[in-house]
């Protein structure tokens, strides 16, 4: 069955030239809008697998992109939501997630231009998965700078960065050339390391691990400085 | 021409008052002492005018004194002459009243007041006369004593005579509402003016009062008869008191030019000349030329008083150049000469002052100015970053789609060459998109405009290189300018420490402070660091002092760097 897909962004040419990659791709746009309304119409209207919505579109411009991406989640949870920014910001994926990483993406603009990557995100996310920009991660990873990521070997900081990016554990050991078996091994020895509950569900896997690499923001200041 | 007229005066008393004297009516001390009382309005009219030839009150006193005197004019022994006094019997209390209605300034003003003496004059030269014309003693007292226009008609005699007493009764009823009216009104200075006449008016009417109640009762009604006398003697010199307050000012200005003699603050010279003028309420401002306004001691606009207001301004010149002016109220007209000698006094210190006023208003204005410059500078880099992401990143974004499209399109048909050329122009497209992206975060990151400066700081530590930690409180949303600038201060402050301090250890604080807010960045470094070192902070911290704040940066080597900015912050509403 063909994936179905609505198309946000207000940028005409920027619409044309995804609307064009994904049915090179074989996918279906069945929508291309350039506002949050017309958005919401349209995923009411179509029932799409997946909205591909960039985070900045009238009548605003902020981040009513990403406020959409929200509401159809809420209200349309078989709908996924594949959300395109040019923000750098883990605090938004966070915000976007909300309590699950079902059906959802934050993928930076970019990446829709880069080889295979964004097809694999829009397929994966009509499929009801997750799909997180590698940037995203690797800024997540980097600001911890606590004891227990130093803990891991450099090939089980890969494995948790895919494991970030919403991949499972086929994808996984496709991408590294390992074994599913290698791969599920390295998997227990991170969830051991980072002392977090052993979870075989991919989806409770992802959330685990963002929550993981994004624990609250700043502390307050300790009281006298 | 008023002095012409004392004299007429005089010489008119000079001849009634001997045939006064030697009419069997009058008591010598009563003769006296009307004598007196007449002279007295006479000088003091003429010492009022020398003081103040711009002021009718000393036209007025001495209309009354001439009045006074010719009411006896009735006494010379002659038939003309007792004629024309019985015709002028109450000349002077028309005069009177005007003078007291139009104490201090001279001049009425008010219409109704000049209707009410309209009428006081209409009584005593139109009423009056009119009234003697049927009024005749022949054969009654000395043979002098003969009206020459009588007219034979005894019953008109009564009503008006009655009717004058009822018009009389009114005036003085309605000068004594507008006096206590107008001291009830009166500032100080014009209550220092008011203050004699009235309580003349007020010792002459209880004694006229009291004499009346004890008509039968001879000891009383003389006693009271001889206050009211001494009252009415001194009430010329009550009006002559408010002429002479001139003198009293002089005094204060002697005092004020001794004063002079050292530097003052501008606060202890309006203390000086508030009470050289006798006005506590004084202001004063300085001018500014180049504004065309008045400005007070620190600078900030002063608003001139709104006409009506009983404040009027005097300017001050110095040189033909305008100094500065003296608020005040409007009384202090009254004794032009104080003023003029007051301001003239503290020109020279007022001049200085000016100056110093000058440059505080022209610094008022440039951190005004300052502020709004940074401000704009701030909104400029939002709206650059904003063009970044609406305008060339999509379009750098669609052109490296295009080319993926044609790459997954065409592929398979293209030369090895065109194929490797379109696979990197792809890849300089996302190299571009990359740059761009932290090109539009560095001049301004849209997470400050949306989520604020504490939510920002955290993403911006989170991808830095260097082990940096955060502790911040609870900020409230605050101002674009602050937020930025804060902001900026922090990562220069930052970048800096990681660049030279080799530290171990890097933390950032953000401190909510009463009605401001501190960033803080201190590192354990190798120390040494100079503000005037690093072009960058010297910038921010112009800009950090331009918003009002201060930047502070502690260096000493071998002990680590503290870099910390404190910024007035007030709470803003924002559009969600």
């Amino acid at each position: 069955m063909t994936t179905r897909v609505v198309l946000a962004d207000d940028a005409p040419l920027v619409r044309t030239a995804i609307g064009v990659l994904l049915r090179q791709h074989g996918l279906q746009v069945v929508a291309e809008v350039g506002d949050r309304p017309a958005l919401w119409e349209a995923v009411v209207s179509t029932q799409p697998d997946v909205a591909v919505v960039d985070v900045r579109m009238p009548p605003t411009h902020r981040l009513e992109g990403l406020e959409a991406a929200i509401q159809v989640r809420a209200t349309f949870p078989q709908v996924g939501v594949l959300v395109l920014s040019q923000y750098l910001e883990s605090r938004y994926l966070t915000t976007l997630l909300g309590g699950s990483a079902r059906g959802v993406g934050y993928l930076l603009k970019e990446r829709v231009a880069g080889a295979g990557d964004f097809i694999d995100a829009v397929q994966r996310v009509a499929g009801g998965g997750c799909a997180v920009d590698p940037e995203v991660v690797s800024v997540m990873l980097a600001s911890r700078r606590d004891d227990p990521l130093q803990r891991l070997t450099a090939r089980e900081r890969e494995v948790l960065a895919l494991m970030a990016q919403g991949r499972s554990n086929q994808a996984i050991s496709e991408q590294l050339f390992l074994t599913p078996k290698t791969v599920e091994s390295h998997v227990r020895s991170i969830f051991l390391r980072l002392d977090l509950p052993p979870e075989p569900d991919t989806h409770r896997r992802v959330l685990a691990v963002l929550a993981y690499l994004r624990p609250a923001s700043a502390t307050p200041p300790a009281a006298g400085s | 021409m008023i002095y012409s007229l004392a004299v007429f005066g005089v010489l008119l008393a000079a001849v009634v008052l001997p045939c006064k004297a030697v009419d069997v009516e009058h008591s010598t001390w009563e003769t006296i002492f009307g004598g007196v009382s007449g002279l007295l309005f006479l000088g003091a009219g003429a010492v009022a005018h020398h003081r103040r030839p711009d002021n009718r009150v000393g036209l007025l006193l001495v209309l009354v004194g001439v009045g006074w005197f010719a009411e006896d004019v009735r006494f010379v022994p002659f038939p003309v002459t007792h004629t024309l006094g019985l015709m002028l019997s109450t000349a002077s209390s028309a005069f009177l009243a005007h003078l007291v209605l139009a104490f201090p300034t001279g001049r009425l003003g008010w219409r109704p007041l000049r209707r009410l003496v309209g009428v006081a004059y209409f009584a005593v030269f139109g009423l009056t006369p009119f009234g003697a014309l049927f009024m005749d003693l022949a054969g009654i007292g000395p043979a002098y004593q003969r009206n020459l226009l009588h007219i034979d008609a005894p019953w008109m005699l009564e009503p008006i005579r009655r009717l004058v007493s009822v018009i009389g009764a009114v005036v003085a009823a309605a000068v004594v509402i507008v006096l206590v009216a107008r001291w009830v009104r009166a500032s100080a200075p014009q209550r220092r003016l008011l203050g004699p006449v009235l309580l003349i008016f007020l010792i002459g009417g209880v004694a006229s009062t009291v004499g009346n109640a004890f008509e039968r009762f001879d000891p009383v009604r003389l006693g009271a008869l001889a206050v009211y006398e001494v009252a009415f003697c001194l009430l010329p010199l009550a009006f002559l008191a408010g002429v002479l307050r001139v003198r009293l000012g002089r005094t204060a200005v002697t005092d004020l030019v001794i004063d002079l003699q050292q530097p003052l603050t501008p606060a202890a010279l309006r203390d000086r000349l508030a009470a050289a003028l006798g006005d506590r309420s004084l202001q004063v401002g300085y001018w500014r030329p180049d504004a065309g306004e008045l400005v007070d001691a620190a600078g900030a606009p002063l608003p001139l008083p709104a006409p009506g207001s009983g404040r009027v301004v005097t300017y001050v010149d110095r040189a033909g150049d305008r100094v500065a002016a003296l608020i005040h109220d409007a009384a202090l007209r009254e004794d032009s000469h104080v003023l003029r000698a007051v301001t003239a006094a503290a020109g020279l210190m007022l001049h200085n002052q000016r100056l110093t006023a000058e440059v505080r208003a022209q610094l008022v204005e440039v951190r005004a100015s300052r502020a709004r410059i940074v401000t704009a500078i701030t909104e400029e880099r939002r709206r650059m970053e904003r063009d970044l992401h609406d305008g060339v990143q999509q379009h750098v974004v669609a052109a490296a789609i295009g080319i993926r499209a044609v790459e997954v399109e065409l592929g398979p048909q293209l030369g090895d060459g065109v194929r490797v050329l379109l696979r990197s122009c792809g890849e300089g497209l996302e190299t571009a998109l990359y740059d761009l992206r932290a090109l539009a975060r560095g001049i301004y990151p849209a997470i400050l405009s949306e989520d604020g400066l504490v939510p920002a700081l955290q993403s911006w530590v989170d991808r830095l290189p260097a082990p940096v930690t955060l502790a911040a409180a609870e900020v409230p949303r605050l101002p674009l300018a602050v937020e930025a600038t804060a902001y900026f201060v922090v990562a220069e402050a930052v970048t800096n420490a990681i660049k030279h301090a080799q530290a171990d250890r890097i933390r950032v604080t953000v401190a909510a402070e009463v009605g401001a807010i501190r960033v803080t960045v201190d590192d354990d470094g190798a120390g040494g660091a100079d503000l005037g070192a690093g072009a960058g902070l010297m910038g921010l911290a112009d800009r950090v002092r331009a918003l009002d704040g201060d930047l502070v940066v502690r260096s000493e080597p071998g002990r680590g760097t503290t870099v910390s900015a404190s910024l007035p912050a007030t709470t803003v509403e924002r559009p969600a």
